[in-house]
């Protein structure tokens, strides 16, 4: 069953235009994974998170400045080149510049019909992000009624909760096999997995994540797992790159598996889940949504990521980590040196790696490689 | 065309030796690395941990090819038989093409490994300036690697476009260094490392006048710039080493070190073969631990 979350991933527009078809539901793209899938999912309107194609592109130069990430670049070209045209609006959690850039520019070149921007707070450390992110939630439930054509009531609410939360626990419970000794998944199928989340309904992905949990327990994996790896930082589904170093083994004399990120498109976005003690279901979502764990731009004073991190590398028992940051990424790079001097003085060994919307496979095997050569303690070689 | 000028100027000598005071009959233990640049192959053949012979040449399009032409070329002069060699490893751009390596190792490692035998024990942060790339490689007292950098997506400032530069300007590559400190001042750098942008600026230097000498200087302290750039970021440790191609011209290097205001360790050995050196070093720790080739 693990192969239908790659076929998902591959044929995202295939799967979502035949839903439409197939439910009459409406469908809604959104850019970070600050947008409450929740108030969604309450109105039956399926949210799509729109992720890049890692293909080269040359339709958004007019509309994105050259030192914008290449993420929201590639994203924006999406919309541009048509490969949506199928959904019935677009929208937008704040969360940073760039992304924010990619949702407007698509809201005036595309006319998505239906668009949302939902002014998620930044400074999430402070005692009113919750109270304001309610009455924001409340403007933005008027906003999906009038696409649904349907009032959302608070049991639509809780439905919509519900369906959020078995999702993140299935895909928790899966990651929960990462930490055998020989994982029976890779990080390749696990990235497969978590993005083909963002891109088909939660009530049909949630029965297959439950048999491939089935199917894990009985699966073992002819490879050597070599290092245990984790990757930190920007959004990433460069699947090629992750690829690559899980098949480094079969080729060079060192290998690894990626056993844990924390990426927006993995834990970031789902590890956290939406407390259904709290009696208002709305506060209950807004609640999630400041106490995740945060992307870098609302990170701030405290740098709460760091002991979430940490506490990831420990739980999964990670020999190194390699920090990725899409180019010109500015709130992951600002956090970079501080991740690296932490994880470092935890023991942790770090290797840092700059991502494109295409990855130089080459050069960042031979890299990668050597970084773990130096995690592999051969004291043979000396 | 009559007289057309037909030397290629970029080409630098293949070269290889053999050690005059070591009988290969007599070793325990016979180790090969065998270094498969972008640019530049060697073979570096060790008896029981001592340098015995090598060769130096150029890389074809064909890597299992290089690899067997430089095994044969280092082994030219010395009668050894191939069956006689214990244990090989490949490194660099073509390492997993070795055909005769029992496994491989990333030139990274091997670099520092084998600094550590050319220069000696005290070197800390190794520069290597290759065919294609750049790396800088900070290391313990055994030569193990504890960090290192490479230039990214891009191969400007390397030995490749060394050569280009040389055949661009007609001057021999290994004349470069030379002629490059022959010139009245200091010209300022080209602004750009990139083969291409650099070439298109150095032919308009010439057409304004500029003398050859100082083109080239121009371009050897652009060069010696942007590896500045890649060596600050990991921050120089004493004793400072240099290997690959590029360490023979002066006339970056000596650039190079007035800006980090450091003198390198110097050596007699050919600095091409510190990859291969430390490779074929590798070979020898395991042999002699018993983690050799399966019989």
């Amino acid at each position: 069953m693990l192969e239908k979350f790659q076929e998902w991933y591959e044929n995202r527009h295939e799967y979502q235009e035949k839903y439409k078809e197939r439910t009459g539901n409406k469908i809604v793209g959104y850019f970070c994974t600050y947008t409450p899938e929740e108030l969604f999912y309450a109105a039956d309107i399926l949210p799509v998170r729109i992720l890049g194609s890692h293909e080269p592109q040359d339709v958004t130069e007019p509309h994105i400045f050259g030192m914008f990430c290449p993420f929201c670049r590639d994203a924006l070209a999406q919309g541009l080149k048509g490969k949506y045209d199928y959904l019935d609006g677009i929208t937008i959690g704040q969360s940073c510049l760039h992304l924010r850039q990619a949702f407007t520019s698509w809201d005036l070149h595309k006319n998505p019909g239906w668009s949302y921007f939902l002014p998620m707070p930044n400074h999430v450390q402070s005692k009113r992000a919750v109270p304001f992110l309610v009455e924001e939630y409340r403007l933005l439930i008027k906003k999906i009624e009038e696409l649904a054509g349907k009032r959302i009531r608070d049991d639509d609410l809780r439905q919509g909760i519900d369906i959020m939360n078995k999702v993140r626990q299935a895909m928790k419970e899966i990651y929960e096999f990462r930490k055998e000794e020989n994982p029976p998944i890779t990080g390749t199928e696990a990235m497969y997995m978590t993005c083909a989340q963002f891109f088909t309904d939660a009530r049909e992905f949630l029965p297959v994540a439950k048999e491939v949990n089935r199917e894990l327990a009985s699966r073992r994996l002819d490879r050597d797992p070599g290092k245990r790896i984790m990757l930190i930082g920007s959004e990433n589904d460069d699947i090629e790159y992750i690829n690559m170093i899980e098949t480094l083994g079969e080729r060079e004399s060192v290998g690894c598996t990626v056993v844990v990120e924390e990426h927006c498109t993995t834990t970031r976005y789902f590890w956290d889940e939406v407390d259904t003690d709290i009696d208002d279901p709305v506060r209950a979502i807004a609640e999630r949504y400041v106490l995740r764990t945060p992307c870098p731009s609302k990170d701030w004073p405290q740098r709460t990521r760091l002991q979430r991190i940490l506490k990831l590398a420990k739980d999964f028992r990670v020999d190194g980590a390699i920090i990725i940051q899409q180019k010109f990424c500015d709130p992951h790079e600002a956090d970079i040196p501080f991740i690296r001097r932490f994880l470092e003085d935890n023991g942790i060994p770090t290797y840092f790696l700059e991502f494109d919307v295409t990855v130089a496979s080459g050069p960042f095997a031979v890299r990668t490689e050597a970084f773990l050569e130096t995690l592999e303690a051969e004291e043979d070689l000396f | 065309m009559a007289g057309e000028n037909t030397q290629e100027y970029w080409r630098w000598t293949e070269s290889h030796w053999k050690n005059p005071d070591i009988r290969w009959e007599d070793a325990k233990i016979v180790t090969v690395g065998i270094d498969v640049g972008s640019v530049s192959s060697q073979a570096v053949v060790m008896t029981d941990g001592h340098l015995y012979a090598y060769s130096n040449m150029r890389t074809g399009s064909d890597s299992p090819e290089s690899a067997r032409n430089a095994l044969n070329f280092g082994l030219e002069e010395t009668n050894m038989p191939e069956s006689r060699i214990d244990y090989c490893i490949g490194t660099g751009y073509g390492r997993v093409n070795v055909p005769m390596a029992d496994r491989s190792i990333t030139e990274i490692a091997c670099h520092a490994r084998g600094a550590h035998f050319i220069y000696g024990p005290e070197v800390r942060t190794v520069l290597d300036v290759g065919g294609q790339d750049c790396k800088a490689i900070r290391c313990d007292e055994k030569g193990k690697v504890v960090n290192f950098l490479m230039n990214d997506k891009c191969a400007a400032g390397t030995g490749r476009g060394m050569e280009v530069f040389a055949d661009l300007l007609s001057v021999p590559i290994i004349d470069v260094g030379e002629r490059s400190f022959q010139v009245k001042e200091e010209p300022e750098s080209v602004s750009s490392t990139c083969v291409v942008y650099a070439k298109t600026e150095a032919t308009g230097l010439l057409r304004k006048g500029w003398q050859v000498n100082e083109v080239l200087a121009a371009y050897c302290s652009a060069m010696a710039h942007r590896i500045f750039t890649l060596i600050e970021r990991i921050g120089i440790e004493k004793e400072f080493a240099i290997t690959g191609g590029l360490a023979k011209n002066r006339g970056v290097i000596e650039r190079l070190m007035k800006e980090i205001g450091l003198e390198p360790m110097r050596t007699d050995w050919d600095t091409q073969i510190a990859g291969a050196v430390g490779a074929a070093l590798f070979g020898y720790a395991l042999v002699q631990k018993g983690k050799g080739r399966k019989k």
